[in-house]
């Protein structure tokens, strides 16, 4: 019968229909799942430094700074500055991430003079970034708001106060905090010799 | 003409600035004589480093009130380091010692009793006494004086002439033992003259700059500003850094290199071999003007005798040299290959590699330095002579910015211990106790008679505390070094020794150091432009100044200790009855008639000391002795350069150093040398010689082999790590002058133990924690710093030795080298722990 | 009220009486005060740097200013100058801070540069930062009177 057959027909399209979607649901929460999962693993330091390049040269610089180790002990691990923590910034700066891979396979900057070479380059986008979100990243610890001016030295606190509130980002002054500089003449010939 | 006090200050400041510039601003200097402001400004050697920068002593109302960089000295132009600016403070601390002072109880002088002030007279009285005693019970051998290469010339000079000629004993050595003597073994194997044959000129000449174990960042820092301004301005220039853990000069640094304490024997020869390996070596210059030889090996570690290394050593001491041929060193240096120089060294095998192409290149001009990295070394002899061999295979020796460089630490290294010969084995001039010939002429420069002076060489530094110890050293005089924080292992030898009741230990201080607190007399001396001095820096440079201001209280100079003290020793006293039959004119006069009063010394009558601005200097000892003693010591020790047994070491008129700001010696016909052996440069190598190494008699330097040997002490399981020691930039030596200046004690207040961070976490410690730093010998406290000015490797640790609340040199070892006599203060075992904070 | 200088006395009078407790070496102190040379190490000050101040007056007008604040952290390699970030000519007014002295920009031979001497690139090795820490022993250096705001 037509009708039955229609009917089976439906009946077999919804059923169809219904394991797609018992399937694309149990798929999404695995991929979504599974997607979330490997982002966030993505994004630990442990991830980060599995790499020798970031290891051997920027790990071990930021070491020796106050972001590993200072009088509270709260730290910044890397991806708490260098990746965002809304959803959409973080996936599209993991899709730029792909890149990243890309020089990774073809050990662009796998020794050391290799990455000192492009050193003032990588730098230079980190620093083109955090000036187009307003240091967004630095904010998600450091905001201007709790900053309480009576516990900060007197130079931070006539910066701070002048700087932030003329529309200067945190990047504007903090560069090279936690990691070696790249060779600055470039971009402060008064605070470098030579070309 | 009244001026307001902001027109006083511009005018002043352009003065100084113009007096600096050598220049006379048309109405300032009238302007300025006539204001009753004035600041008089005098030329002065720092009193620091050896590198012997330029100050200008301001002078008002009979106080130093500034001191600022000479511009018109070639060696600095102008600048200073940190300390040097602060000189001025040194004199100052309010602990000035000004009254001699004796360990009394029950007024008599005792071995525990409290320091009690006593009259110059008294203090000399007792010294005489105990001085007698020793001489009568056990001979010469009994006294003995260590003294410093921050005496001026004339002091190191009448101390010699006091002890060698005067006691007869060679129980005479400076504290430059503990720094230069292996630069100076280094020297005479190699070219059989003393002090490099380059200058800080190479600082600009040179294409690319070596340092092997010389932090000069810290340590030479006005030499480093050259080096820096070359590095950043001369296309192409590169600097390759080596140490045993990451210093300042890494900052600069295009080949930084960490290596294993040691095994800079091992980069050297494999550098050799690199340039062998490579056909790149200087044929001609190989032929014409070097003879290769090979070491004695297996030669011990200068530990006492009874000591199990020294027992095991085959050769201990030998410094004995075998002829070899250019393929025999070849084969010698063959097993040094990059990958055996690699492992051994834990260096990377490009940043080897790169050194070893950098030697190579006949190119480039390279100027290598070091200091007590290769000095103190219990091979630090022979690695002097691996950095020549070389430079001498590339011919890159000599001549603008092609140099070895041997930088010193103190202020005159050179000029007093070196070149004055207050080594227990040395005469002026390079002359040695050991040979008649030498011997003969130093007597008869000084008047005395045949056989004055005792052939066998004396008590070296380390040997002297050891001595002391044994009680067989027994009067002691230590002037103007804290030898009590600077000797190695204090607490079983030189400790042990001061406190021994058998022995007298007077100490000529400035202020009250440890080594002046273990002494039973205290001597206040005057200090720096207290007196009138003359010094002599690393690239051969003599500088003199005259006396700026008065010592406080009671102090006086070290030279005027030295020759009164003298007064107080009849001849008969102190030299056998044949030795004096020779002279039978000495009979019933005192050692000052002898040595000093002897028609030479007292040849220059007293006279007023006026500066071409017709600005009045005091001369203390002049007015007391009643004749210009520094010029009558100065000309008699020139006779041992003019005219004298060596060639090569002329010394300018006493006079002319107060002209001008410093001469390179040779000094012949009024001209200084600055590269020393090579024609056209130095007037003793002949037309078409080319070079000359004229200190040998073959006109050859020695080219030496010499092998990898181990370490006196290396880590074990339980004494685990290695343990160097060194200086900060901001405090210099003992920091018994810079820590007595608040602003340099502020900058850093006392010595941090430097180490990795994975270090101290396994030990249960990290950065501020107090670390307990124990070796075999002592121990000591300190806090932890691992992200400071230096940053260890795993396995090291660096701990600055100026610290007197802490005294680091509780924890060395004292192995020598056993052919220079100069400990090892970078390489000992140790074991760090948590100590409880309290 | 009349306590008070009755027990002024009675301090006073035990001063005079109960002599100072002994000193090891007649009162003469090295830098390691009373601790004899053989004992113990001293234990570490644990010392903070100053806190920032405005320029801390010089002793004498030739004198290297000190560091009015702590530079821990700060880089000075042959690729960048942390100070000159702020002390520049470029810099100092953005900063506020002291600009780096005219002197700075000589060369060895003389010459006039248009950016600081590379031999004056170091910054630290005249200018060092301060610790909260006391003297030694107090130093009696006097600076010209002028200086010393004493005319």
């Amino acid at each position: 019968m037509p009708e039955s057959g229609q009917e089976r027909k439906t009946k077999t399209g919804r059923s169809a229909l219904a394991a797609i979607l018992a399937v694309g649901f149990f798929a999404g929460i695995i991929f979504w799942g599974g997607f979330n999962t490997a982002m966030e693993l993505t994004n630990t330091e442990a991830f980060c430094i599995s790499c020798h390049e970031m290891r051997d040269n920027v790990y071990r610089e930021y070491q020796n700074t106050i972001h590993y180790s200072n009088r509270s002990g709260v730290r910044a691990t890397c991806p708490d500055c260098h990746v965002p923590r809304e959803w959409v910034h973080k996936v599209a700066r993991k899709i730029r991430a792909t890149n990243e891979l890309y020089h990774k396979l073809m050990g662009t900057i796998n020794t050391p003079g290799k990455f000192e070479a492009k050193r003032l380059q990588m730098a230079r986008n980190v620093w083109r970034t955090m000036k187009k979100t307003d240091s967004r990243e630095c904010r998600n610890c450091h905001d201007y708001a709790s900053m309480d001016y009576v516990k900060q030295e007197r130079r931070a606190m006539i910066q701070h106060d002048q700087g932030l509130e003329s529309g200067q980002t945190c990047i504007d002054c903090h560069k090279g905090i936690a990691h070696e500089l790249p060779a600055m003449y470039e971009v402060d010939p008064s605070a470098a010799i030579g070309p | 003409m009244k001026l307001n006090r902001r027109e006083f200050i511009k005018l002043n400041a352009a003065a100084a600035t113009a007096a600096a510039a050598g220049l006379s601003l048309p109405g300032i200097s009238t302007a300025l004589t006539q204001y009753r402001d004035t600041i008089r400004w005098d030329k002065a050697p720092c009193r620091f480093c050896g590198t012997g920068c330029g100050v200008l002593v301001g002078t008002r109302n009979g106080r130093v009130v500034a001191t600022q960089g000479d511009l018109k000295n070639p060696v600095n132009r102008g600048l200073n380091c940190v300390k040097g600016y602060f000189l001025a403070k040194i004199l100052y601390a309010q602990d000035r010692l000004t009254r001699p002072l004796l360990r009394m109880r029950d007024g008599k002088h005792h071995k525990e009793g409290h320091f009690t002030e006593i009259t110059w007279d008294q203090a000399f009285d007792i010294m005489a006494e105990k001085w007698k005693a020793a001489l009568k019970a056990k001979g010469p051998s009994a006294v003995g004086m260590f003294g410093s290469g921050q005496w001026t010339i004339w002091e190191g000079y009448a101390a010699s002439k006091l002890y060698k000629a005067g006691f007869r004993s060679n129980n005479l050595d400076p504290n430059a033992r503990h720094c230069m003597a292996s630069a100076v073994g280094g020297f005479m194997r190699a070219f059989g003259s003393d002090e490099p044959m380059g200058c800080y000129d190479d600082l600009e000449a040179a294409d690319a700059f070596v340092l092997w174990g010389a932090n000069m960042a810290e340590m030479h820092p006005i030499l480093w500003t050259r080096l820096a301004d070359t590095r950043l301005n001369k296309p192409g220039a590169e600097v390759h850094v080596l140490s045993t853990f990451w210093n300042r000069c890494f900052d600069l640094a295009d080949n930084g290199i960490v290596f294993t304490p040691h095994t800079d024997l091992v980069i050297l020869n494999y550098i050799a071999n690199h340039i062998i390996q490579k056909k790149a070596y200087n044929r001609e210059f190989i032929d014409r003007h070097t003879v290769f030889t090979s070491a004695a090996t297996d030669i011990g570690y200068g530990l006492r005798p009874e000591h199990p290394l020294e027992r095991k050593a085959a050769n201990p001491g030998n410094g004995s040299m075998t002829g070899i041929s250019f393929e025999e060193y070849a084969r010698l240096v063959e097993p040094y290959t990059l990958e055996h120089a690699a492992k051994l060294s834990g260096v990377p095998k490009e940043k080897l590699l790169r050194l070893a192409e950098l030697y190579a290149d006949p190119a480039r001009k390279i100027a290598s330095f070091w200091t007590m990295g290769f000095n103190q070394h219990t091979r630090g002899v022979w690695v002097n002579g691996l950095v020549y061999n070389v430079h001498l295979l590339m011919g890159k020796i000599s001549e603008p910015g092609n140099s070895p460089f041997s930088l010193t630490g103190q202020p005159s290294a050179c000029g007093t211990a070196r070149e004055v010969g207050t080594f227990s084995h040395r005469l002026p001039s390079e002359l040695v106790v050991t040979k008649k010939e030498h011997r003969d002429f130093a007597e008869a420069v000084w008047k005395l008679p045949e056989g004055t002076i005792p052939g066998k060489p004396g008590y070296h530094a380390v040997l002297q505390n050891r001595m002391l110890r044994d009680g067989r050293l027994n009067a002691y005089w230590v002037q103007c070094t804290n030898n009590l924080q600077a000797a190695a292992n204090i607490n079983q030898e030189a400790l042990l020794g001061y406190r021994n009741p058998d022995n007298f230990i007077v100490v000529s201080e400035v202020y009250p150091t440890v080594t002046a607190l273990a002494a039973d007399l205290i001597l206040p001396s005057a200090m720096w432009v207290e007196k009138e001095g003359a010094y002599g820096n690393a690239e051969r440079r003599t500088q003199f100044w005259r006396q700026q201001v008065k010592a406080p209280g009671e102090a006086r100079s070290d030279l005027w200790q030295t020759v009164e003290f003298s007064k107080r020793f009849k001849v008969e006293e102190v030299w056998p009855e044949e030795l004096i039959a020779k002279k039978p004119e000495y009979r019933g006069k005192t050692l000052y008639d002898i040595l000093f009063a002897n028609g030479q010394v007292d040849r220059f009558p007293a006279r007023e000391i006026v500066d071409d601005q017709g600005n009045r200097y005091d001369n203390d000892e002049m007015a007391h002795f009643g004749f210009y003693i520094q010029k009558g010591l100065f000309e008699e020790y020139r006779r041992f350069n003019v005219g004298g047994l060596k060639i090569g070491h002329e010394l300018a008129p006493f006079d002319t150093y107060h002209q001008v700001r410093g001469l390179r010696w040779p000094v012949i016909k009024g001209q200084e040398t600055l590269w020393r052996y090579r024609e056209g440069y130095d007037p003793y190598v002949g037309k078409g010689e080319g070079v000359r190494f004229y200190g040998k008699p073959d006109g050859k330097a020695r080219i030496i082999f010499a092998p990898y040997e181990p370490p006196a002490e290396s880590p074990d399981e339980e004494y685990d790590l290695w343990l160097s020691t060194g200086r900060v930039l901001e405090h210099w030596h003992s920091g018994s002058m810079t820590r007595r200046v608040p602003e340099l004690h502020r900058a850093v207040p006392e010595a941090l133990v430097y180490m990795h961070p994975e270090d101290a976490k396994a030990r249960g410690l990290r950065r501020g924690l107090v670390a307990r730093i124990q070796s075999r010998r002592g121990e000591i406290l300190a806090q932890v710093e691992t992200r400071g000015r230096n940053r260890p490797p795993r396995g090291l640790i660096f701990v600055p030795w100026f610290d007197e609340g802490r005294l680091i040199n509780k924890v060395t070892l004292d192995a020598t080298d056993p052919l220079s006599k100069e400990t090892d203060y970078k390489k000992c075992a140790v074991k760090v722990t948590k100590a409880k904070l309290v | 009220m009349k306590t008070i200088p009755a027990t002024a006395f009675a301090i006073l009078f035990l001063s005079l009486a109960v002599p100072p407790p002994a000193l090891a070496e007649g009162g003469l102190k090295s830098l390691r005060g009373d601790r004899p040379i053989g004992e113990e190490s001293l234990q570490p000050a644990f010392t903070k740097w100053q806190h920032d101040s405005k320029p801390i007056a010089r002793q004498f007008i030739q004198q290297p200013p000190v560091i009015p604040h702590s530079i821990e952290g700060y880089t000075i390699n042959k690729k960048f100058n942390k100070c000159l970030t702020c002390h520049s000519w470029a810099n100092y007014k953005k900063a506020g801070a002291t600009k780096v002295s005219l002197t700075h920009f000589t060369n060895r031979d003389g010459v006039e540069l248009a950016n600081i001497a590379a031999r004056r690139y170091f910054c630290t090795q005249c200018h060092v930062p301060q610790l909260d820490v006391d003297p030694l022993v107090p130093n009696a250096f006097q600076p010209v009177e002028l200086l010393n705001g004493q005319r």
